[in-house]
């Protein structure tokens, strides 16, 4: 597929955000933030029976979308921010599009802009730099 | 109480011990899982190890630096963003050297005039041989409530 100004990336859709991987990504991190695996004490919080996604598995929606489309070790760079929670039972989609393509002798970067949305409403936004093949 | 700004603008510098990371098949494994991926081929770490391994590796942790952010109440730690680079793609089962500091510090006020810190902090990782292989920056956000002066 020709990559070029313009392209869409395949976007990925996320049906239902697992609490229950939540509590292993805790595990894994030693994260001791309870909005992760606490329901009821994020009631506090103005969040009732949900549980908040940790970052990082935010962002893994749009690397596995990046993955799909250009291969395991095509991501460079990522640079985001965070404007708004995920929570538990979630259905998202993550998206993208390229804005830039960068040439030179040996390389080929795609600058994309990438975002993973709730209905609209994104949640977590920024650019990702590609590695794509050199023809 | 909470931290003073003159304590938090004073760890800007602070750098972490450093040390030595290995990321497990397991724990790829596992890490791989919960982001709904299939597993990855021929020994690819996912790129999302890049928050926990730099951090871990560094001989820091996330309560270490909450402690050190003087975070005290659920609800307060919030996440900007990150700036991740990938010099190397990440692999299972090599070692990787990380070190890293605390880079910025800044007291601020959101539009609605409540005060939060802005707190980052960036550790990189070399390959056995001292090549780059990424760089990880996280940008987070301290809520404050009471300003101790």
């Amino acid at each position: 597929m020709n990559v070029e100004v313009g392209t869409q990336i395949p976007p990925l859709e996320i049906p239902s955000v697992d609490e229950q991987k939540m509590k292993t990504m805790a595990a894994l991190l030693r994260d001791p933030y309870p909005i992760h695996w606490d329901a009821k004490g994020n009631e506090q919080m103005g969040i009732k029976g949900k549980v908040v996604n940790q970052g990082p598995l935010n962002l893994s929606y749009l690397v596995n979308m990046l993955m799909e489309w250009q291969g395991a070790d095509c991501i460079r760079r990522l640079t985001v921010d965070f404007t708004g929670w995920v929570l538990g039972g979630d259905h998202l989609t993550a998206c993208g599009k390229v804005v830039e393509i960068r040439s030179s002798s040996d390389t080929r970067l795609a600058r994309c802009e990438i975002w993973l949305e709730r209905q609209g409403e994104r949640l977590l936004e920024g650019e990702a730099i590609i590695a794509l093949p050199v023809d | 109480m909470t931290a003073s700004e003159e304590y938090m603008m004073s760890l800007v510098g602070h750098k972490f011990p450093g040390g030595k990371r290995t990321i497990a098949h397991w724990e790829n494994f596992l890490l791989t899982d919960c982001t709904t991926s299939s597993q990855l081929s021929n020994g690819l770490a996912h790129p999302i190890a890049l928050f926990h391994i730099p951090i871990q590796g560094a001989q820091t942790s996330i309560a270490e630096l909450f402690e050190l952010g003087k975070v005290k109440d659920v609800g307060t730690v919030g996440l900007d963003g990150y700036d991740w680079e990938y010099f190397q793609p990440l692999r299972e089962e090599v070692e990787y050297m990380c070190e890293g500091e605390i880079i910025e510090v800044e007291r601020r006020l959101t539009e609605s005039g409540k005060v939060y810190d802005r707190f980052v902090f960036s550790i990189e990782l070399f390959d056995s041989e001292n090549q780059p292989v990424a760089r990880a920056t996280s940008y987070w956000r301290l809520r404050r409530g009471q300003i101790e002066r």
